[in-house]
This record gives structure tokens, sequence and C-alpha cells, in this order.
């Protein structure tokens, strides 16, 4: 049987955000559902309906711009599935684009690199210029984790870059983070990092990041400088 | 109307799912734009609330009434209520966050006991005063309805009136006579219970009084002329009445994370410690054509990946394997799978699984309910040792790795000999998965779980006490012991304490109105989750109103005695129940009324009786 695969570019806002990966994972497949969209299934023992998300998203945080990969058994043409779904889809979930994607491309999930995480502060403060400064000097910078067992990780090496731009009054903290199967950084673990970080600023997940060789690219083929360069034209004030 | 902005606390709690409101196919109304707007409020979190169907089917109903907009309220977790009340912030539904006391008209679901606190606890948050008279004109009514509504004497003083039966059948009306009510400018409260009372299936507690004689319960009076002195519930005709299409789907897990389809209403096996059985008589179908279409467009409107055929014993749905492969036909290449509730513990039910099963890999439950056949007998759960092994052993040969037993302590009559009974069923199954080739077979689990009796009221064994809390306790260390030895069982079992308390409130009378509220004085909130249940608070709470709990679970009343839930009409006879009674102490069974004619429940216009007085169902 044929298979088509897609690539969604998606944005999770406003109440979204309080729904967590595997709670989408399940809005998306009754979504799917009530559009009648011929989604393909896994083989075996299970079947699961072949959806592919990039990277999961930490409840909490709104992503501007979020993937999956979708596996359909006829081929839709692109607007159509944009249509049908995101009819389907809860307010908060919004459809930005649809690609297509080779059949025999590494899964989605295995080729995130990194994620860019955005903070905006209310207010700009000459001290979060040399907090980057510092960050970026450091050798090591350990995050303790809580959980079953608490751990000690070296979150430095996931630290891929890191901007502070002062805008009409308030400061821009740009995050590049590592992020996939390998381990990273979460955001709120750098803003700890800052004065007040962790209360004041608003934190959201801008894009994601995927490895292109020695590069990082975006779904969409951009470079985290290209990119970095057009988010901040339309980051809100 | 004064609405607050919520959002902040969602960052604050644990699962703001909970408290989102805007699920696909949840309603949205503009508030101000309708003449009746209705809180619908479920004593649990949210995602015990939205595993019910009956909330379901309230909310679509009222909301395709023009004019009406009902919304959902559950009870806040722990962190959300300790936000509120830090705030001062009422408790709000989730569709508009519309504070509780600001709604015309707010309905709990009384499912079951252990939950009344939760309902004054939501009250209170609400801003709504917890008794009704001292509720002012403006002030919304609170009503009552579900299975606890048939034992309304302990909720009496909390609640403005009941509704006694099929919600269904009673909303449309009440909500009718509310808008007339509004329409005639007379805005007093007691005007609209006055003209509500005598609506067949409704009751107004505050018109009716308890009496007694030398401190013993003797009756209900009706305080006012003109309304009935039993309140008869009310039955809808299933087949062609309202059933919602469009269930919201929620984003978080909750309990029973699929959609629903209630094939029937009522049950006819008659097991003896039942009250569903008794309450939701008669037993009323959906015909095949109906569920099927039924079904394709709750699959179409919901996208769930999984349809549950609801009923109290859905095997015995007359044409069952008819239905089955009509429902595969109609919901063909859409992925969904068929699921049943509950099964009977006969080999029949368990092939009518395999059906719609894909994976036989998983569990399957079977509730035995008793021990021995002597036992079994007095319940009146008509089934044999051979046929449960039968099934179990249908079962761990279909490859299914875990099977689950429940079963009941402290039944009427019930001696050590039955609890060691449990025993042996459990080890015969056992037995049969170790006679397989050690080379066939996989891993394998039983779990046996064992439920106190509670007796309730309208049931055959309304008369019967519940066994001590020592004795409970006792009996539970009893079956401790002897599954210790047995590796591949695992034993869990009911807190004594919750089913002493569950068994108080269940017979109860007006009288621990008192105790209820001093409870939730002193703290206690979601008594139905073990770990926030505190006995010992409880128990100061009787202690404080000078009650004995004991005298409730102890209580053994003659037949002529008159019962305090005696004017709630259940349309069952009190003399089909001693009948019934007086069967199960001489360990005699009763048919199934669908298989062997008429047994006589005093049900009138019983939809199955046929020409022949046979039902023909």
């Amino acid at each position: 049987m044929a298979i088509y695969r897609y690539r969604l570019c998606f944005s999770k806002e406003k109440e979204m955000k309080y729904i967590s990966h595997l709670d989408l994972q399940r809005v998306f497949t009754r979504a799917l559902r009530r559009g009648a969209i011929p989604v393909a299934f896994s083989q075996g023992f299970n079947p699961q309906p072949r959806l592919v998300f990039a990277a999961p998203l930490a409840v909490g945080l709104e992503g501007k711009n979020e993937y999956l990969d979708l596996y359909l058994t006829s081929c839709w043409e692109k607007e159509v599935l944009k249509q049908v779904l995101q009819e389907q889809l809860p307010g908060g979930l919004a459809i930005k684009t649809i690609t297509f994607v080779d059949l025999s491309a590494e899964p989605l999930s295995a080729l995130v690199e990194a994620a860019l995480y955005v903070a905006l502060f209310p207010s700009f403060s000459e001290q979060y210029v040399l907090t980057v400064a510092d960050i970026l000097q450091a050798k090591e910078i350990v995050a303790v984790r809580t959980g079953k067992k608490e751990r000690k990780v070296d979150i430095r090496p996931f630290i891929y870059s890191l901007k502070i731009k002062n805008d009409s009054g308030g400061a821009q903290l740009f995050m590049l983070l590592a992020a996939g199967s390998k381990g990273g950084a979460r955001p709120e673990e750098v803003l700890s990092l800052f004065p007040g970080g962790k209360e004041t600023a608003k934190v959201f997940r801008e894009n994601i990041f995927l490895r292109n060789g020695e590069t990082l690219l975006t779904p969409a083929g951009e470079t985290y400088e290209e990119y970095l360069q057009k988010v901040q034209l339309f980051l809100p004030a | 109307m004064r609405k607050l902005d919520y959002r902040a606390l969602l960052d604050k709690v644990q699962k703001p799912a909970r408290y989102l409101g805007k699920e696909i196919n949840a309603v949205h109304k503009d508030p101000d734009d309708v003449q009746l707007h209705i809180a619908l409020a479920f004593p649990d979190l949210y995602e015990v609330g939205m595993s019910h169907l009956g909330l379901k089917i309230l909310y679509a109903l009222s909301n395709n009434i023009p004019g009406v907009y009902a919304e959902r309220v559950f009870a806040p977790a722990r962190d959300m209520e300790e936000l509120l009340r830090a705030g001062g912030l009422p408790l709000f539904s989730l569709e508009t966050w519309t504070p509780l006391h600001a709604f015309d008209l707010v309905g709990f679901t009384i499912q079951y006991e252990l939950c009344y606190t939760a309902i004054l606890n939501m009250l209170e948050l609400g801003g709504i005063p917890l008794r009704s008279k001292e509720r002012k004109d403006g002030d919304p009514f609170i009503v009552g309805g579900g299975p606890g509504a048939f034992n309304p004497e302990p909720l009496a003083p909390f609640f403005d009136f009941f509704v006694i039966g099929d919600g269904e059948e009673v909303l449309p009306e009440l909500l009718e006579e509310y808008q007339r009510w509004k329409k005639s400018g007379d805005q007093q409260r007691i005007s609209f219970l006055r003209r509500i009372a005598s609506i067949p299936g409704i009751y107004v507690p505050s018109f009716y009084e308890p009496l007694e004689k030398d401190g013993k319960f003797v009756g209900i009076k009706p305080l006012l002329s003109g309304i009935p002195s039993k309140i008869t519930k009310r039955t809808v005709d299933l087949e062609h009445s309202f059933y919602p299409e469009a269930f919201p789907v929620p984003y978080m897990k909750v309990v029973h994370d699929r959609a629903m389809l209630e094939l029937f209403r009522g049950c006819t096996q008659g097991c003896r410690f039942c009250q569903a059985g008794i309450i939701y008589r008669p037993v009323r179908n959906r015909s095949i054509p109906r569920l099927r279409q039924l079904a394709g467009n709750i699959i179409a409107r919901t996208g769930f990946e999984e349809l549950s055929l609801t009923s109290l014993s859905s095997g015995d749905y007359p044409g069952i394997e008819e239905l089955v492969d009509e429902l595969k036909e109609e919901l063909e290449g859409k992925d969904v799978q068929l699921s049943f509730p509950s099964l009977r513990a006969e080999s029949s039910a368990l092939k009518l699984a395999d059906r719609v099963q894909r994976n036989r890999s998983g569990g399957v439950t079977f509730a035995p309910e008793a021990g021995t056949q002597r036992l079994r007998n007095v319940i009146n759960k008509r089934i044999s040792r051979e046929e449960i092994l039968g099934a179990a052993a249908e079962a761990i040969s279909s490859g299914r790795n875990h099977v689950k037993l429940y079963f009941m302590i402290g039944l009427p009559t019930e001696k050590d000999e039955d609890i060691l009974g449990i025993v042996k069923l459990v080890q015969d199954t056992l037995a049969i998965y170790e006679k397989r080739d050690k080379k066939n077979r996989g891993p394998f689990r039983i779990t046996v779980s064992t439920a106190t009796f509670v007796p309730k009221a309208h049931t055959p064994f309304q008369w019967e006490p519940q066994i001590p809390l020592k004795e409970i306790r006792r009996r539970q260390a009893l079956l401790k012991r002897e599954f210790r030895p047995l590796r591949k069982v695992d034993f869990t079992w009911h807190e004594a304490e919750m089913s002493f308390l569950e068994a108080v409130f269940a017979r109860g009378d007006r009288k621990l109105a008192p105790v209820l509220e001093k409870a939730y004085r002193m703290g206690s909130r979601l008594d139905a989750w073990s770990d926030k249940f505190s006995f010992s608070l409880w128990k100061r709470a009787f202690e404080a109103e000078g009650l004995d709990p004991e005298y409730y679970t102890e209580f053994q009343p003659g037949y002529d005695d008159p019962l305090p839930w005696d004017h709630i009409d259940t349309k069952v006879s009190k003399e089909y129940l001693i009948k019934e009674h007086r069967r199960a102490i001489r360990g005699e069974t009763t048919g199934d009324c669908r298989v062997e004619g008429c047994r006589g429940c005093g049900i009138k216009n019983c939809p199955g009786m046929g020409v022949d007085g046979n039902l023909s169902l």
C-alpha cells in the first residue's frame, strides 16, 4: 500500500499549552478520525496511527512552530488536508503549513537537534548581559533535576547559543538549546541563572532545528542566523 | 454578570487540563442571551465526572433546549481549592468561568455516599449557603439526582429539591416550569418550589417532615396540601429518548476515556444486593437500528478510538451478537475498538468479548461476588462454579494473561467457609493455568478484589445489617493470610472504614445531615479517594453531634417498620422485596424475568410484559 508522508507545522497556544504531550497525541488522532482522514497504521501486534512528533513540549509552554509527520494511506492535497484537519482541531492548535516529505527520510524525532526558546523580560537590565557572558564562558553549569531520583546534569554543553536584546524597555533572550534523544537543557534551567528570570520572564518555544550535516536548519530550511534575523522582526512588542 | 479571570490559577495547579472547559463538543453560549443558566455539578474530580454517562446526557439534552445554557462544574482538586480559598475566589463553571452562585439552577449528580462532603464543599466554595432554608431569593436552586436521590434524607436540608428517576424525563418539564415561574413575575423561591412539588418525580424535602414516636421513626409527612405523600420515580421511553452524539472529548486521560453507547437501562438479573437493579426497572432496550445509527454518529462527532457498550449487564442484550456484528459493520475501517464494561462469568460472555477485541492478551474481569454456591444463591447470583471456571479456562486458553475476580465479603448469612470458598475458587482458577504445558503458557496473574457488602435502600437486603467493623477486618485478614502464599495472586480490598461510612449513609436518615456538615467543617472532602479519607475525623463528627454511626450499620428493621426512604417509590413493591429477602434467607434463587417470565416485582406497564404475562423483550 502506498504511504504518503506530510510534515505539519502548527502552533500550540492559549489553553492548549496546558495539554501534555501524550494528551496532544490523542487530540490529533481523534481529530483525524473525526475528519475521516485516512491515516496509516504501524505494523505489529497493536497497530497505532502513524504520527511522529518532532519533540515534546513541556506543559505550560506555548510553541509557535511545532512539527508533526503524518502518514496517510491516500494522497490528499496539502490544502485539503490542512482545511479538513484544522476544522477538527480545538482552538489553540493552528496548522501553519503542510509540506510533503520523502518517505525514506529519517524519522522526524531522530532528526531533532535543538530548539529555540524565547524569554521575554518585562524590563531590560545590564545584569542580563553579564549573565549571558558568564554562562557562555562557564565550563560547567550544574542543574539539579528532581523526579523519582534527584540527579545532577551539566547543562553547559546543551546551551548552543544565547543572545540578549534590549527591546523598547523589555528584554528578549534567545536560547538555542540542545533537544532530542541525546539530552538537552530545559529553558527554565537556563532562566533560573538570570536574576528573577523564572518569576518575571514569559517563555515560549519559537522553533525546532534539525540536523543537516554540520549545520542546523529549521524544518523549512532556514539557518539559525537567518531565522534569528527574521524572528526578531515578528516578536510581539 | 461578574466574570472572573481564572487564567492565572491554571499556571499554579498540577493538572490545568481539568479546568479548561474548551474541549471539542463543549458547548459555548453567551450566558446573557439565555433565560436559564444551569450548572451541572459532579461532586468528584474532572476525570471521574467526565466518565459519567448521566452527566453527558443531561448536558447535551439541556443545551439542545432553546434559551437554556448548561455548563459543567467538578469538585476542585486540593491545589485548586487552596488557590480559590486563598484568593477569596468562588468555584466556577468550566465553560464560561461563571461563579456557581450566579447560576439559576445547580444540579448535582449524586452517585455514591462518599461524595456527600464534596457537595457541601462545592456549594460553599461556590458562594451558595449550605442549607436550603438559608438561601434567599436570587440564590440558585440546588437540585440532586441520580441513585443517591433514592435515599435523599441525609442530604435533605442542603437541597431545594430532588429528581427521582430518569433525568431525561423530568428535566424538560422542570425547565419549562422554571421559565413560566420567571415570567410570572413572582420571584419568591417558595413559589417556584410549590409549583414543582406536584410534578411527578420531584421531591421538595422542606415540604416534608420526618415524624418520630418515642424516638423511633414512624414516617414522613407532607406539610402542604396537594403534594404527594409518595414520590414516584420517572422512567423514560428509552428507544425514543434523547441520547447525545457529540460528547465533550476530554484532553486529559479520564477514568473511562471512551465513548459510551447505552444499550439498555435496567437489569433483570435480580442480584439482591444491587440497588441499580431495582431503581432502574423496568428494563428498556434501544433497538439495533437506533444503536447502529448512534454508534456511527458518536464516533464521527467525537473521534474516540473506543466505544463501550454500556449497560448494567450488557451481555444480556437480546440479540447481542447481531448487534455486535452490525456495529462492527458500521465502524468498519474507522479503527474503533468495541468494548464491554463488565461481563458475567460465562464462557458465552467471553466469546462475545473475543468477537470485539483485537488484542486478547490483556485482562478480563469476572464478578462471581461470592465464593460458594450456597452464598451465591442467597444473593441470587445465578452462576455455577463450573461456569466460572469454564469462563476462566476459556480466558486462559485464549491467551489472556490477567484475570480479575470481584467478590464481596460480609454478605448476609456469610460464614468463614464462604470466605474460604473465595480462596478455593481462586486456587482452582490458578490450577487451570498451571495444568497447561509450561512451554505454551506466558506470564499470568489473578487479581482478587473484595468489597464489603453495604446494605442499600430499596433492595431486598435493606433489612440486613452490615457486619461490624471489627468483623470486616477479621475477614479481610483471613483472606490476606490465605492469599499470601499464592504468588500469582494479587489481593486487594476496600478500606473497611470507607465501606462502614458508606453503609451509614446508604440507609441514613435526616438526622445525619448535621454530622455531614460537621465532618465537612472539620476538613473532610473527597472521601471516595482513600488518600483523602480520614475515619478519625468522621468519628469525631459523630461524637460531636451525639450520634452513633453503628446504629445505622447495624440497623435491622422489621418488615412492618417504616423506613426513612419509604416515601420514595421505585415502583417495585415492598411485598416483592420482602419475598426476595425471604427467598434469600432460604437460599432460593429467582430467575431472570426476561428468560423465565414475570416474577411480579410490581412494575406496572412493564414494556417487556407480553399478553401472556411473560416478558417479551
